[in-house]
């Protein structure tokens, strides 16, 4: 029957939700492992009763093979290893009772780039917490890899800006010239050292009218551990990782089994159990955007996850690193009609959204109208409060700045290097409005009201 | 007022212009020398042409003017909008009351004929294009102004009119440069004309500045002093009353010095509230020459309080600072609002070099620290604009509802979000 209460389509989704789910998993594995423990004890433990059995029944049952004596040692290091492995519980901290509060999804969102770097050492782990405490949405990295292979959140690719590489005398002989994307760069490049090496270094604040206080204390991390400090929050926080300079990643480093910079990065995103299309349930529960100025690694990846994807968008005269394309050639009707097949969004560099002339915003250009019109996110970047980075028109006010571009230009999403004040402009403008929820606040709320009521005088 | 005598009636006269006590006169001496006709036909000449003294629409206080808010502290706007235009001039204050200030504050000094200015430095060269009129160059001078030696142009060496012919520009290089070179220095009246005509009640907060430099280089008809002509203007213009009586409200005035004798002295003159203001450690008083230390302290608090209603420190004195993060507040605060005394620091500013790193370069988490953490009753600040939003943001004026159903609605929009916790 078709229409039986049991269809193939049914276990088929029975099958897969207990099988992919992540937390449904762990615990069939869990029941699977005891159950095989309690099989496999069983066995043994017959095994070991034969010899007594075999003399009970006379001449009955065929003779058995006695068990040798090294089924003992066996036995004993069967428990051993029974009492000693951690059964299959998840972490306290991580035990999903599913009350976490999820993401927001009805105000454009708040990217916290590279961590809260405005107070904070860039992409260092107490950078990524800071910004869950501030209330972010997700948390942006750079992913670049090391000589090993390992992937890692690093922005540039060299250590000479925001490590403190330079007093590190044994690595004196590293430095080298390398092109990339057509400039030729000097320095240390972290392609040329192992993460051991690289976790032997301290991060540092890169401006310097920024907080010093943090320099020296802070290690390198990497991409699994940033993942972990979002799977650890105690609300739903995103990740937003970037495939960073691909081209040349995949020139200076090899993995095994011909794999690219782009599948390792896939690869671990997977493990964690990242996955599902824009606003898919599993989507919800992990919420991940893929983000990258090389067309070629997005498409690339579109085959492997169905995470959606945004194409960065650099300035004006900077061609893409890959397929060597204008700024005008990718923002044209035409390419956004292709690549939209790809991607769920753009993230532009702001000052070309709008242009600039002393200072001053002028008119806003039509790539927001047309990426909309193509059904896809505009997610600029990068927003920051120093007063050397906000146009006149906003009085050095950087809340006046977030205003413009969210309720003026309309964006859906915005990198800022200070998610805790982007965060309090949306909680006072668009609060997440829950309601009351206590009966007698609620009760003095419409008393308080009411009190304040004076009758228009009608004349 | 001079009654004809051939006049068959009394007839009114409607005012006492400069232009009809002429016109009288000429009249006299027309009636004397030719005849009744032609003053009549002289006197009616006079009658049109002289203007009846009925208040400018603009001005007409009969209109219901949104009152001054008293339920939150004040927001200062700290010599105009000064972050976005230059700063003491008049479109910084209207750019001001536009953003939302409660009071507009300003700097008083003199020019050499006596007139009241509004003009913080005493000397033209940060803030005019003072060095580009080649007809005042000798007009540089080095006067000892605060026991320090001060080389410029000084505005006590310039008539009202020559002021008038310079052009102001902003302080500040990483500002706004734009409107360098459009406004000009402003006079104290037409200061307060900018606030007598806003659409709502804006307060003034006119400070006594420099009064020792002043009255040393101008003097006044009649040995009147640079204070006396300061409490004149702000009479003529009606603004008296003691803090939060009446007459306040409707215009609403603090005084602010550096120079606790000048606030003493005018005490006699009028009830507005004053304010003395509290200059860094290191500087004593210009008048009395008595030090930070002795004039924050309880004893000299005590006496001070008769004559001020507050007291407006520097407020990097207030919360202590190092390594560009703020420390343990200072009891400052306290032993003030203990005396029952308001305290208006100054001076907020939106730029990260002013802003100290607790507040992640943000200017309302330090506007946050300073009204619910350290409790302040006012905010002398650049930023005006800034300060307002924030305000609204977090204590927003509520308004009472004047239309029953639209009561009921906010109501049922209240009751439908109730969910039980």
């Amino acid at each position: 029957m078709a229409d039986g209460v049991i269809s193939v389509e049914k276990i088929k989704a029975f099958w897969h939700s207990q099988v992919h789910d992540p937390d449904k998993w762990d615990l069939n594995k869990k029941l699977l492992r005891a159950v095989g423990l309690f099989a496999g004890s069983i066995v043994l433990m017959r095994q070991y009763e034969q010899p007594t059995k075999r003399k009970a029944h006379k001449g009955g049952a065929p003779p058995m093979a006695s068990p040798s004596r090294s089924v003992f040692p066996f036995i004993f290091m069967l428990f051993l290893v029974g009492c000693s492995a951690r059964s299959l519980y998840p972490l306290p901290s991580r035990r999903h009772n599913g009350n976490r509060q999820p993401l927001q999804t009805f105000r454009p969102y708040n990217i916290a780039h590279r961590g809260s770097n405005g107070e904070i050492p860039e992409e260092t782990t107490a950078a990524y917490k800071k910004a869950i405490e501030e209330g972010t949405d997700f948390i942006e990295t750079d992913i670049l890899a090391s000589k090993d292979g390992v992937l890692i959140s690093f922005h540039d690719v060299i250590l000479d800006d925001t490590t403190d590489i330079d007093e590190h005398p044994e690595f004196i002989d590293r430095k080298r010239t390398y092109e990339v994307q057509g400039l030729n760069r000097t320095g240390y490049f972290t392609v040329d050292f192992t993460l051991k090496e690289l976790k032997s270094l301290r991060v540092k604040q890169r401006y310097p009218f920024r907080d010093q206080q943090y320099n020296g204390k802070f290690s390198i991390i990497t991409f699994e551990e940033f993942i972990s400090i979002a799977l650890d929050a105690n609300r739903v926080v995103g990740i937003y990782p970037e495939m960073k300079n691909p081209v040349f990643i995949n020139q200076r480093v090899k993995w095994s089994g011909g794999k690219k910079f782009e599948d390792k990065f896939v690869e671990t995103l997977k493990k964690y159990g990242y996955r599902g299309s824009y606003m898919s349930e599993q989507w919800l529960k992990r919420p991940a955007f893929i983000q990258s100025f090389a067309p070629t690694s997005l498409i690339h990846v579109s085959n492997q996850t169905d995470l959606p994807k945004i194409l960065l968008i650099d300035d004006t005269t900077t061609p893409t690193q890959d397929t060597n394309q204008s700024y005008w050639e990718i923002t044209s009707d035409k390419y956004l009609d292709f690549i939209k097949e790809y991607i769920v969004g753009i993230g532009p560099w702001k000052d070309t959204l709008v242009t600039a002339s002393n200072n001053y915003l002028r008119k806003p250009t039509d790539l927001v109208a047309r990426a909309h019109a193509h059904n896809l996110q505009v997610h600029p970047y990068t927003f920051r409060n120093e007063n050397q980075f906000i146009h006149f028109n906003f009085s050095q006010d950087p809340y006046r700045e977030f205003d413009y571009w969210l309720n003026e230009i309309g964006v859906d999403g915005l990198f800022t290097d200070f998610t805790g004040s982007l965060h309090q402009f949306q909680e006072w403008t668009s609060p997440l409005s829950t309601g009351e929820r206590d009966a007698n606040r609620l009760l003095d709320k419409i008393v308080f009201m009411i009190s304040k009521f004076k009758l228009k005088k009608l004349v | 007022m001079i009654r004809l005598q051939n006049a068959g009636k009394g007839k009114e006269y409607v005012g006492t212009s400069n232009a009809f006590i002429i016109a009288q006169t000429v009249i006299y001496l027309a009636m004397y020398l030719t005849g009744i006709v032609p003053f009549i036909f002289l006197l009616l000449v006079a009658w049109c042409s002289a203007r009846p003294l009925y208040p400018l629409p603009s001005r007409r206080n009969d209109r219901n003017k949104r009152p001054l808010q008293t339920f939150r502290p004040f927001n200062i706007a700290h010599r105009g909008s000064n972050g976005e235009i230059p700063e003491e001039s008049a479109a910084a204050y209207m750019k001001a009351i536009e953003e939302g200030a409660d009071f507009i504050e300003t700097d008083i000094l003199a020019t050499k004929d006596g007139s009241l200015i509004c003009f913080h430095d005493v000397n033209l060269d940060d803030t005019t294009d003072i060095v580009h009129h080649k007809e005042f160059a000798n007009r540089k001078r080095t006067y000892e102004v605060q026991a320090v030696n001060i080389t410029g142009y000084f505005t006590v060496d310039f008539t009202l009119e020559e002021l008038k012919s310079l052009r102001l520009k902003q302080r500040y290089p990483f500002r706004d440069q734009q409107y360098n070179g459009m406004f000009s220095i402003i006079t104290f009246e037409e200061f307060i004309s900018i606030a007598l005509d806003a659409p709502r009640v804006v307060g003034i907060y006119p400070e006594i500045k420099n009064p020792v430099f002043i009255n040393q280089r101008v003097k006044w008809s009649g040995g009147k002093k640079y204070e006396d002509k300061f409490v004149e203007t702000l009479k003529k213009y009606g603004y008296k009353g003691s803090y939060m009586s009446k007459e306040w409200l409707k215009q609403p005035a603090f005084i602010q010095s550096f120079a606790p004798t000048s606030l003493i002295y005018i005490s006699n003159l009028t009830n507005l509230p004053k304010l003395f203001l509290i200059d860094d450690v290191n500087i004593p008083t210009q008048d009395t020459n008595q030090s930070y230390w002795e004039i924050t302290s309880d004893n000299y608090l005590d006496f001070i309080k008769e004559y001020v209603v507050g007291i407006g420190p520097w407020k990097d004195n207030m919360v202590p600072v190092s390594g560009n993060y703020i420390e343990t507040p200072s009891d400052f605060v306290a032993r003030a609002h203990v005396q029952n005394l308001q305290v208006h620091p100054y001076t907020f500013r939106n730029e990260n070099e002013f802003l100290h790193f607790n507040f992640s370069e943000d200017p309302y988490n330090e506007y946050d620290y300073w009204i619910n953490k350290v409790g302040v009753d006012g905010l002398f600040t650049d930023f005006t604009g800034s300060l307002h939003q924030f305000q609204e943001w977090t204590s927003p004026f509520l308004s009472r509802e004047e239309d029953a159903h639209k009561l009921l609605d906010k109501i049922a929009l209240l009751i439908s979000k109730f969910k039980h916790a």
